[in-house]
């Protein structure tokens, strides 16, 4: 694997679009953090609201690692486009044939493409572990990993969208027309986890029964409803009209979606004509 | 040994059958041409070959034992089109074919030698012309001196002086031994470099086997007279069971490959009263066979 790696990498260092998004993601990830931060400290704490928020900071430790993760979560459209542009990039160029026609079999070929996914899935799960620290050590609370499990989210979601991201590449084959599917795909089940979540909050309210926030079963969703803003000390007086968060069966649809998806990617690689 | 045999190789898609049942192979140290018009399957075949493509039926082998990836590196392939990675240069994208074959990474300076690149080598594939591209593909499928090259319409855009050298060059790796096989539709190409051929058309294998086999050219002589009927009827008496016939005011004889002589027919009509007009031999070209095979 280790040299199908080397020569993924032969293929995108001296690429300019890689080098890009990859820059604009990683200081994408500093600056909204940066600019959270920044409403906090200085509009949320200056106002009346900070005596209900009893002095509330998202960047201390317990709390920064949730924080982060799903502020970070929001940016997560980047590098699933860079790995979008790398695997269209195969057809247009038809550099996958020649791959194959070169000696790669298809199994590698699908492998290596799943294995890009993870480690550009963990690279940015490595930045916001970073990122988290450094805002979390300008503050006076003492070093915590409570709360840590909300990173293992954001692996979780940057993984699902690469691989949704290498899937729609992998049926779609061309580069503009993929990122459109793939942008609006994303539109569309926001929609659709709108109505599907108001109808469980019907649900709960009428007659009573609650499913959990059915919108978090969606592909995309089941990634995103893991993530959430740490529950400020406001958001309180709102929960309790809202479904039961089930984590453990959201987790358990991500992770479904998630082989699902490098399934069928794998499926399409493997068994048709390039 | 056979480096490639292939057993009733079908291709369907949908409806359209690319490919029907063909079957060959091509013998080690031979230069194979795989021969036939736009359309009649060439590519495909290639392409399944290489795995690229899925067969609907059939099977092949390659070095005489079952396909798969580790026997394609010792392949150097150029199918189609050249395939590079626009935005990196030559050696780039020539260390990313050595990474995959797992071999020729110091083999890159010499095969761009070999297809004059080399002062072109660290522009971006994007800049090249079209029979630069080409080149490349060239070198591409030479690098690690594989013992076997599949070229798919090698000469492809080239100008007649790339053309020239593309055909010096494959003669030049036959002499060493090495095995290519090559798909084309230009003839003359076959002809000049080629010992094997099969030939396609629609899908379907017309005839395959040795090239001085297939295109056994006959001598055609040509004549003429003031009387063309008498001629042909004198003609008819000649010995040998010849084909006699009149095309327009001439009348052709088709003698086997290599007995036709002027001297004699010439004497053969005086004898008979007739006195020609016209009188010449006139190789039969591939061109006009190859015509009379897939038609």
């Amino acid at each position: 694997m280790m040299h199908l790696l080397k020569i993924e990498w032969l293929k995108i260092k001296n690429y300019k679009a890689f080098l890009f998004i990859s820059l604009f993601f990683l200081i994408g990830i500093f600056a909204t953090n940066y600019i959270v931060y920044s409403v906090f400290h200085n509009i949320v704490n200056k106002s009346d609201a900070a005596l209900l928020l009893s002095n509330f900071n998202p960047y201390d430790f317990e709390h920064v690692w949730q924080t982060v993760s799903y502020t970070s979560g929001y940016l997560l459209m980047l590098p699933s486009l860079l790995l979008i542009i790398l695997v269209t990039n195969e057809y247009t160029f038809r550099t996958n044939r020649q791959n194959i026609i070169d000696g790669s079999s298809r199994e590698e070929y699908a492998n290596v493409k799943m294995m890009m996914a993870l480690i550009v899935a963990a690279t940015s799960t490595l930045f916001v572990v970073l990122t988290a620290l450094a805002f979390a050590y300008s503050s006076e609370k003492d070093f915590s990993i409570t709360g840590f499990s909300h990173v293992g989210y954001f692996f979780l979601k940057a993984l699902s969208y690469n691989i949704i991201a290498i899937f729609i590449s992998t049926l779609i084959k061309r580069t503009g027309f993929a990122i459109g599917i793939f942008f609006i795909y994303m539109g569309a089940e926001n929609i659709i986890a709108q109505f599907l979540d108001v109808l469980s909050m019907k649900l709960k309210s009428s007659k009573n029964i609650d499913f959990g926030s059915l919108g978090d079963y969606l592909p995309m969703n089941s990634s995103d409803g893991l993530l959430s803003f740490p529950p400020t000390p406001l958001k309180s007086f709102t929960t309790s009209s809202l479904p039961t968060e089930y984590t453990w069966i959201v987790l358990g649809f991500a992770i479904f979606y998630l082989v699902l998806f490098s399934w069928l990617s794998r499926r399409l690689i493997i068994k048709k004509d390039l | 040994m056979n480096v490639l045999s292939i057993n009733n190789i079908s291709k369907n898609y949908g409806k359209v059958t690319a490919l029907q049942n063909v079957s060959f192979s091509v013998p080690r140290g031979s230069v194979f041409g795989i021969l036939g018009p736009n359309g009649s399957g060439k590519t495909t075949l290639l392409g399944i070959i290489m795995d690229v493509l899925k067969a609907t039926g059939g099977t092949y082998k390659l070095f005489d034992e079952n396909p798969d990836n580790q026997l394609r590196k010792r392949i150097g392939t150029l199918l189609e089109t050249p395939n590079f990675y626009h935005y990196l240069s030559a050696v780039q994208n020539l260390k990313i074919t050595a990474g995959i074959k797992q071999r020729g990474e110091n083999d890159i300076e010499r095969v761009l030698e070999i297809v004059s690149l080399t002062n072109r080598k660290n522009s971006t594939f994007s800049t090249y012309s079209l029979g630069m591209k080409q080149r490349l593909a060239i070198a591409a499928a030479l690098l690690g001196d594989p013992e076997v090259l599949v070229l798919d319409e090698p000469t492809n855009g080239l100008d007649p002086v790339g053309i020239a050298e593309i055909r010096e060059l494959i003669k030049l790796l036959a002499s060493q031994g090495k095995t290519i096989i090559m798909a084309s539709h230009m003839l003359d190409e076959v002809e000049k470099v080629c010992s094997h051929v099969a030939i396609l058309k629609y899908g379907e294998l017309i005839t395959f086997g040795n090239v001085d086999e297939i295109f056994i050219n006959d001598d055609i002589v040509e004549v003429a007279s003031s009387n063309i009927d008498q001629l042909k009827d004198a003609l008819n008496l000649m010995p040998g069971n010849l084909k006699v016939e009149i095309k327009g005011n001439i009348v052709q004889i088709t003698f086997p490959v290599g007995s036709a002589n002027l001297e004699n027919v010439n004497q053969f009509c005086f004898e008979k009263g007739i006195v020609l007009s016209q009188l010449q031999i006139r190789k039969k070209s591939l061109e006009s066979k190859f015509m009379e095979l897939t038609n």
